[in-house]
């Protein structure tokens, strides 16, 4: 670990006191891990203390760990939201990682009220995962058609989807149907070595 | 056939139906849709190099003004009704042209659940141009395949 980064991990270490569930560097960037009951205020914190100053937000998205390889990581939830930050007076940067405590029902707090630019990202991961960013002024659908059931990037869901669409002669117009294509085999059979992409965070 | 016995005579016969084909293939005019990188490759079928314009493809930015549509790109379940929309503003008589891998068939995402598995599901295509993407060359080979359609059509009928 470089010297700028072990100097932002003590001060990670420092400012979230008890708040901090791991914090580990990967990549030349530090992963922490909060509890999603302290989120909003630990977010709250990484933007605004004057010694981390994240004052950018650079991304949003969902993960869905229920088929995740690298068993290591998992704390036992299924969906987590990771946030990708960036502090441009201190010029360094930090993943933060929160799972949601239902997996039934994933909800997170909604961080639009610090970063407006949140607020599309978060559209996009609940549109994907289903995840619930409460506070949100504005939780809808943003890249999937209108109407559209499931959330596409869980695990769960079928590659090929449920419906397809076809233009239908006596209705005269565009039409959803159940979806006729065979499934298909898509798992690449590789062989890998052990610890072969292995990113080594715990 | 020379024209020197036309200009002293003044005058020509021929059919109505090979005049009609003739004005139709001379300015077949696409409504500009692009859809992904096909588009790109649209694009430079229309700039200076292969230049539609030398065939009288003019692109047009209003389906009212155009008789033929180039697919050109993945067509997602979003964006259908509004292809859809879009053929049925087309002036009559209309041509498609389905535009590469994922237009013809779906192509790179015919497995996927947001696509949709060939724009002929949503509209009837008179020419594929396959490739992924296809060149201008390819383009420009299909579009002529298209004029060669229009001349063998009998607008006339005759009983």
């Amino acid at each position: 670990m470089s010297a700028k980064l072990e100097r932002l991990s003590q001060i990670l270490r420092i400012v979230l006191e008890g708040r901090l569930r791991s914090l580990a560097e990967n990549r030349g960037e530090i992963t922490v891990e909060v509890g999603a009951e302290d989120y909003l205020e630990v977010v709250r914190t990484l933007r605004d203390h004057a010694e981390l100053r994240f004052e950018q937000l650079m991304d949003i998205f969902g993960v869905d760990y229920s088929a995740y390889g690298n068993a290591a990581c998992q704390s036992g939830r299924r969906f987590a939201t990771v946030l990708h930050l960036l502090s441009i007076e201190h010029n360094w940067r930090l993943r933060l990682r929160v799972f949601c405590p239902d997996d039934g029902f994933p909800v997170m707090d909604s961080v639009c009220g610090l970063w407006p630019s949140a607020n599309w990202q978060e559209r996009e991961a609940f549109d994907m995962y289903g995840i619930m960013y409460s506070g949100h002024p504005d939780l809808r659908r943003i890249l999937t058609d209108y109407g559209f059931e499931g959330h596409p990037l869980r695990k769960d869901f079928p590659v090929y989807g449920y419906t397809e669409m076809r233009y239908d002669e006596e209705a005269g117009r565009v039409i959803y149907q159940p979806v006729t294509i065979e499934p298909r085999e898509n798992i690449p059979r590789v062989v890998r070595e052990a610890g072969y992409g292995d990113a080594g965070h715990v | 056939m020379s024209i020197e016995g036309i200009f002293r005579e003044g005058f020509v016969t021929t059919s109505l139906d090979t005049v009609i084909n003739w004005t139709r293939t001379g300015s077949l005019w696409p409504v500009t849709f692009g859809l992904a990188c096909c588009a790109i490759e649209m694009m430079h079928t229309g700039m200076a190099r292969y230049d539609l314009d030398r065939y009288g493809i003019i692109f047009r930015a209003s389906p009212r003004h155009s008789d033929v549509m180039v697919v050109a790109g993945t067509v997602t379940n979003k964006m259908a009704p509004a292809m859809r929309r879009i053929y049925e503003q087309l002036a009559e008589p209309r041509w498609v042209v389905s535009m590469g891998s994922c237009a013809n068939g779906g192509g790179y995402y015919h497995y996927s659940y947001s696509v949709v598995r060939g724009c002929d599901r949503i509209v009837p295509v008179d020419v594929y141009v396959p490739g992924c993407p296809p060149t201008a060359e390819a383009l420009l080979y299909g579009l002529l395949q298209l004029q060669n359609k229009i001349k063998r059509t009998s607008t006339i009928a005759r009983s």
